[in-house]
């Protein structure tokens, strides 16, 4: 065909200010479908505004879905206890798409139209959506991100997840574990969740005297193609090859890469969602000794002494048989442990309002973290003290099956390192202070 | 050395894929007139013939992707007979119909196989080395069938009863009609030979991508780039501007930043306007 022959009928202007015309269309449509849900006088709402659909979906919809078991189990029950009478929990979800318009009309939605009582959300680039509602309504929020939390956002509230600090657990292991591992490379999403993440795990690194081969290397979140990004980790021969809080969409494809381009070194990395997918990609061997936080809620460690989350196994299988063992993700059971802390301070406060259940939480300064008591903390790194921190598993893949290895104290770490968290965070523009 | 190298054998596989895709977009707006952005979308349902047939329903790989070509073939038919030939005269609702469609690709994707990522293993764990490059024969099988898919192409345009009068089609219609060439036939030959090149590169490249229902979108931009570098309307410039665009994209992700190498393509795409406006391989406007 000739080069002048496929030119016609519209002309290339007309092409190019459509194709922009139709871009920004394109970006403005999408479909944040609310759910529409009906309640009596003694049922409760609570708000789950987070990705259910998109790349960052697998964060946000098996939340829902483990909420829903929550739901089930404690309706079952007869309900929450406040005030001398019992109430239904009942969850409206949102899904903001991991978009911060979207995010910020879910989180009018759900306080003006279904008169919600608590909202959860996944937090990252989207809590700038809803922040301005938050402060406007007084409403308390959850995120699973505290670097969302700031001395501005006085009603939001990190109950469960303490990403990416948690982070340095698995690095702190591993120094422990296997000392003769000295460097390391890292890549990441340049998005709101990997870039505190990169700065968590340099600070991690130079704590345990792991030296970086390189620079972290931050990909488009839009990749699809990471055969360049695992070829430049592994240029410089590290021991360490560091996932950061990728998503599994690319956790995935660079665990893939790495076996491609004959790694053999050691893989940390902040999650490893749906890791037998990876384990069938790569090899059981290649996959060997994985480390990351997350761990499956059938394992016996967390029936030991001091874990809060009520019956994690009978959860896990509960989970496994509504929806499949292989749907197990790390938030599946993180929003429902926020409901746990969120229904026993309603419990203590007598009422579910959002400013008595939020004093009730704090009361005295601890509380009852899904992994142990855990103090309210953060005012060094996130300018006030809304992030309940304490322990946090660091869990191995051995034998293709994700393992508890240790409970390890964020706190502790903190108490001897945060000079270099501050520092590190303050590189990369992640303090509080530091974020527009 | 073998950085470089490694980078090239990366490169040459981006080049593949995209060039399977931006020479399916330019075909169709080359004889229709029609702005498809719902070709990100028949990538994604090419990758997700794989996820079933294969992944699922364990038929061979290869099978899996001759049928991700013919059933994304086959949708790009329904899409010309129900969509774009109604609106022939009017390339902008063409083009919004498109937009509609897309979405509906989406819907019925996560109805079927839902939200999260679809899982394919891959065909094949096997690899070469050259020259201390890994290429693996899951690669190596997009840049084969690339190759095969676009000298065929090549073939059938030049060679063809059927390719002549594509090419005439694109070149005058009216003319091309008057001359007792339908186009309705030429049509219908563009957007499935279109349809089916961005369905076999989504079957290819399923096992080495996440797919998801919302992988079109990262692939769509991606392919518009390289059309407005090659020129719009030119396969010959489609091709080539894929390779440049993949091997400056692959370069600058490997030795700065993957997010630099974003910027990189941008630019490359802006310099193209400014210097040639047509783009590399784009015929001037006529008057």
């Amino acid at each position: 065909m000739s080069r002048k022959s496929l030119h016609r009928k519209i002309s290339r202007r007309k092409f190019l200010g459509t194709s922009a015309a139709a871009g920004a269309a394109l970006a403005a449509t999408g479909t944040g479908l609310p759910r529409v849900s009906f309640a009596d006088s003694h049922t409760i709402k609570i708000g789950f505004l987070a990705p259910l659909t998109g790349p960052v979906a697998a964060w946000g919809k098996p939340g829902l879905d483990g909420c829903l078991i929550w739901a089930d189990w404690v309706n079952a029950k007869g309900g929450v206890s406040i005030g001398g009478q019992s109430y239904n929990i009942e969850f409206v979800g949102y899904d903001n798409e991991y978009d911060v318009a979207k995010a910020r009309t879910g989180a009018t939605k759900l306080i003006k139209e279904d008169g919600v009582k608590f909202i959860m959300m996944l937090g990252g680039d989207t809590w700038a959506g809803a922040q301005p509602v938050a402060e406007r309504e007084g409403m308390l929020f959850s995120t699973l991100l505290p670097s969302d939390l700031s001395p501005d956002s006085t009603t939001l509230v990190a109950p469960c997840e303490v990403h990416p600090i948690y982070n340095v657990t698995g690095v702190e292991w591993l120094a422990e574990n296997k000392p003769e591992l000295k460097t390391a490379a890292m890549c990441a999403q340049d998005d709101a969740l990997g870039k505190p993440s990169v700065a968590t795990y340099l600070a991690a690194f130079e704590a345990a005297g792991i030296e970086m081969v390189d620079a972290p290397l931050f990909f488009d979140p839009a990749t699809t193609d990471f055969a360049p990004v695992m070829t430049r980790l592994m240029a410089g021969n590290p021991d360490i090859l560091c996932l950061d809080t990728c998503y599994a969409d690319y956790v995935h494809p660079l665990c893939e890469q790495a076996f491609q381009q004959g790694y053999q070194g050691q893989i940390i990395s902040c999650t490893a969602d749906f890791y037998q997918n990876i384990i069938e990609k790569t090899s059981e061997e290649f996959m060997e000794g994985f480390i990351f936080q997350f761990p499956d809620f059938d394992d016996p460690a967390l029936n030991s002494e001091g874990i809060n989350f009520v019956n994690p196994n009978e959860f896990y299988a509960e989970y496994a048989n509504r929806y499949g063992a292989s749907a197990w993700g790390a938030v599946s059971w993180e929003y429902a442990s926020i409901m746990d802390l969120w229904a026993d301070a309603a419990t203590r406060a007598g009422s579910a309002e959002p400013a008595a259940v939020l004093e009730a939480m704090k009361a005295d300064g601890t509380g009852k973290h899904a992994f142990g008591t855990a103090d309210w903390w953060g005012t060094e790194l996130f300018g006030i003290d809304n992030a309940l921190v304490g322990n946090w598993p660091v869990v191995v893949i051995e034998g293709g099956k994700a393992r508890i290895k240790a409970f390890k104290s964020i706190p502790a770490w903190w108490d001897q390192h945060k000079d270099l968290m501050i520092k590190h965070m303050t590189d990369l523009g992640q303090m509080w202070n530091q974020q527009g | 050395m073998d950085l470089l190298w490694q980078t090239a054998v990366n490169a040459t596989y981006a080049a593949s894929y995209m060039a399977l895709i931006a020479v399916g977009l330019v075909m169709i707006f080359g004889v229709m007139g029609v702005i498809n952005f719902a070709h990100g979308e028949l990538y994604m349902v090419g990758a997700y013939c794989v996820v079933f047939l294969y992944a699922q329903e364990n038929f061979p790989f290869l099978l899996a992707v001759a049928a991700g070509l013919v059933f994304v073939g086959m949708i790009g038919l329904v899409m010309e007979r129900t969509m774009f030939r109604p609106l022939r005269d009017n390339p902008l609702a063409g083009l919004i119909a498109s937009i509609g469609f897309l979405l509906i690709l989406q819907t019925l994707a996560v109805f079927g196989f839902g939200r999260r990522m679809g899982h394919v293993p891959p065909s094949t764990q096997g690899k070469l080395e050259i020259l201390g490059a890994v290429l693996t024969y899951q690669r190596l099988f997009v840049i084969v069938a690339a190759v095969l898919l676009l000298a065929a192409l090549w073939t059938f345009l030049r060679r063809s009863k059927f390719g002549r009068a594509l090419r005439a089609c694109a070149q005058d219609a009216e003319a091309a009609s008057l001359q007792g060439i339908s186009m309705n036939q030429t049509a219908r030959i563009a957007m499935f030979i279109g349809a089916a090149l961005a369905g076999v590169a989504g079957a290819l490249t399923a096992p080495l991508v996440s797919p998801t229902p919302y992988i079109g979108h990262s692939i769509i931009v991606t392919a518009f780039i390289i059309i407005i570098v090659g020129g719009v309307g030119s396969l010959e410039g489609a091709v080539i501007a894929a390779v440049l665009y993949a091997f400056v994209h692959t370069f600058v992700t490997t030795f700065f930043d993957g997010v630099i190498a974003n910027i990189v393509g941008l630019a490359l795409m802006l310099a193209v306007l400014v210097v040639r406006p047509t783009g590399l391989f784009g015929a001037k406007e006529r008057a």
